[in-house]
């Protein structure tokens, strides 16, 4: 995990929790575990129900009237080949992933050789022969043999481009994968075959193996001839798209920045140098603009609501846009946060009051103010720590809700803890604590003040605190 | 650990290395007359000669620098290891955690960023010179990530590189709380030079540590 320690400008619903995903993975053909397509795997998978039933189901509705078979080879050829489990780990939050990292979703690959395939088609191709052999001449097995088998070995060349059309992953790489070799391999070669069959069967009765072996090694010269010109040719076309692709993608990134750069520091420039006779509001422009730049080229920007972390800068900016210190100058908040997590009710109270000490060091303080927020393993922790001339905790009044309300008690409610910290001249920090599980009697964490939940930890003379001012 | 060659009111000499001529100049002005810029380097190949020829006692050197073979600051830090007096401070604008870890593992004595002030930025100098550490929040937080904050990992013995000690851990909390050295002193009832000690032994094993986490949250940002 990072520490962000600048703040930033974002869109965060500062206290929604994100809403529970139904666990459902979408739907996908897996190739691990399938019998034809994976689309019985798939469809259980997604519906949550075991395999076999899917499986029962689609040969029911196959026998009556075929609507089994029909569905199946609609959802074979509209599926996605895929992992749903993958996919579904795929479509969590980044900002989740950045928390709990988990292995890739590669696991093991799938069957390297579709040895089911291969063996379907073999059978296939034996069984015609089989019929043809069996029924003699009825067809003009002469000329259909060969056709078929041209026909077939170009469907199963050219499946291969459909696949790749269809985006599918392995298959990136163009015809290096063991599968997509076999696939070119066998249609190949029985694209040859047919050819020279078909040629057989024009130039004469039959086929003598001395001039089927001549013709072989002829077309194969050619062939090879035809390599030899045309590779490098090809291999030149091959790095000029790749060399192509890669200048497109650094012109979209460069497009990206000059936009983002004209749509930010642009503009705040030119209001900077239109009020430049108000010094803090320049201060205030800059350091905003900072905060969001800073944002944009170093934080991992997490999608809403998934980050701590995110929200607590979200507080931050909006405090130091909208409040000034006792001067009205603009005040800068020195944020440093350690750790992240999702957040939840408890540490959206914990932000509110976070907001309210926030505010008060600004508006009541002396700047630094300083921000510290800890995600521990148990409980989430905030120090908001200023350098102004402190006060007198218990001279604070019972109609002073501003402290004692807004805090302390929105963190205590919660099952939190809460302490405030001042002595005149010394400055004053405010030490908030949200146990994750919020039972309303938490206990003190380690390093914090022994007070749990009582009146007791606003008599911070109790402490044994002497903070001298600092010298410089 | 004072400098034995320096008495306590005489102007620390610093060289000043940062590309951009304009914070070269913003920085000078702010110094005040604790330290004395004696020199200015903009791009790496400059900064290892002008270090080497005056062999100053603190280097302010920023983070991202032209020049060399584009490893910046880190790169100075070691081309500059043969000087033994001679330490660095590293000054950068960048929260990247990346940049932090690469300097600190280089070498620096110290991180702090360019929107320090001028009084707080002669104070570094002069702890720096004096061969102390300096965190700043942001550090601190760095390593309380980077160390982890759960109750395994505190060290049990002195020796022991890949965590923090307890009290290490209290001084690098309260640093990151926006206490300073003098606070943190008062508030641990501790003496200063304690306080220091223990932020060096947490920059020792900042450098040294080989804690899996470290390493790994390092891997992950594309460090080692």
């Amino acid at each position: 995990m990072s520490v962000t320690c600048d703040d930033a400008v974002m869109d965060t619903t500062a206290g929604t929790p994100p809403t529970a995903r139904a666990a459902r993975p979408p739907l996908r053909r897996p190739t691990r575990g399938r019998w034809v397509g994976g689309v019985a795997t798939g469809v259980a998978a997604h519906l949550g129900l075991r395999v076999p039933v899917v499986r029962v189901a689609f040969v029911v509705l196959s026998v009556l009237g075929g609507t089994g078979v029909l569905l199946y080879g609609f959802w074979w050829l509209t599926v996605p080949p895929g992992d749903p489990w993958g996919a579904a780990a795929a479509t969590r939050p980044s900002a989740l992933s950045r928390i709990a990292r988990r292995p890739d979703a590669t696991g093991e690959p799938g069957r390297r050789w579709p040895v089911t395939d291969i063996a379907i088609g073999v059978l296939l191709v034996a069984v015609a022969a089989v019929l043809v052999a069996v029924r003699g001449d009825r067809v003009d097995a002469g000329w259909v043999l060969p056709v078929l088998v041209v026909i077939a070995g170009a469907a199963l060349a050219w499946s291969q481009l459909d696949e790749v059309a269809r985006g599918r992953l392995r298959n990136r790489a163009g015809g290096r994968t063991p599968v997509s070799v076999v696939r070119l391999l066998g249609g190949v070669l029985l694209a040859g075959i047919g050819v020279l069959l078909v040629v057989g069967q024009a130039t004469g009765s039959g086929v003598d193996a001395a001039t089927f072996v001549q013709s072989v090694v002829a077309s194969l010269a050619v062939l090879a001839g035809v390599a030899i010109v045309v590779a490098p040719w090809w291999l030149r076309l091959w790095r000029a798209l790749a060399d192509e692709r890669a200048a497109r993608a650094r012109e979209s990134e460069r497009a990206d920045i000059a936009a983002h750069l004209h749509d930010s520091v642009l503009q705040t420039l030119a209001l900077i140098r239109a009020r430049s006779d108000d010094p803090g509001e320049v201060a205030r422009m800059a350091r905003a603009q900072e905060r969001e730049l800073r944002e944009w080229l170093y934080a991992d920007r997490p999608a809403p609501g998934t980050s701590l972390a995110a929200a607590l800068r979200a507080v931050v900016a909006e405090v130091e846009d909208s409040r000034s210190g006792p001067g009205g100058e603009p005040v800068a908040v020195d944020t440093v946060v350690v750790g992240d997590r999702v957040p939840d009710e408890a540490t959206a109270a914990l932000l509110q009051a976070t907001r309210e000490a926030l505010v008060n060091a600004v508006v009541h303080g002396r700047p630094p103010v300083s921000l510290y927020l800890e995600v521990g393993e148990a409980q989430v922790e905030v120090f908001v720590k200023d350098r102004g001339d402190g006060f007198d905790v218990e001279a604070v009044g019972p109609d002073r809700f501003g402290v004692r309300e807004s805090i302390l008690g929105r963190v205590r409610r919660r099952g939190g803890t809460a302490a405030v910290t001042s002595r005149p001249g010394q400055g004053t920090e405010v030490h908030l604590v949200m146990p994750y599980a919020a039972v309303p009697e938490a206990a003190a964490p380690e390093g914090a003040p022994p007070e749990t939940g009582t009146d007791a930890d606003e008599r911070a003379g109790l402490r044994a605190q002497h903070r001298a001012q600092e010298e410089r | 650990m004072t400098d034995p060659d320096r008495t306590a009111d005489e102007a620390v000499d610093v060289v000043l290395v940062d590309d951009h001529h304009l914070f070269r100049t913003g920085v000078r002005a702010s110094l005040d007359e604790r330290v004395r810029v004696v020199g200015e380097a903009a791009s790496v190949d400059e900064a290892v000669r002008v270090v080497h020829e005056l062999a100053p006692p603190v280097v302010l050197l920023d983070v991202h620098l032209p020049g060399g073979d584009g490893g910046g600051g880190a790169e100075v830090l070691r081309a500059c290891a043969d000087l033994p007096g001679t330490r660095f401070l590293a000054l950068s604008v960048s929260d990247a955690s990346e940049d932090v870890v690469a300097v600190i593992r280089a070498g620096a004595r110290g991180y702090v960023t360019k929107a320090i002030d001028g009084p707080a930025l002669s104070d570094a100098v002069r702890r720096v010179a004096d061969g102390d550490a300096v965190f700043s929040p942001r550090l601190a937080g760095f390593v309380l990530d980077a160390f982890g904050t759960a109750a395994g990992d505190v060290a049990t013995g002195d020796d022991e590189l890949d965590r923090l000690s307890a009290r290490e851990r209290e001084v690098m909390r309260l640093i990151a709380r926006g206490y300073t050295y003098r606070e943190v002193a008062s508030e641990l009832f501790i003496s200063i030079k304690t306080v220091e000690t223990h932020v060096s032994a947490v920059l020792r094993k900042l450098q040294l540590s080989s804690r899996h986490e470290l390493t790994r949250w390092a891997a992950a940002r594309r460090l080692l």
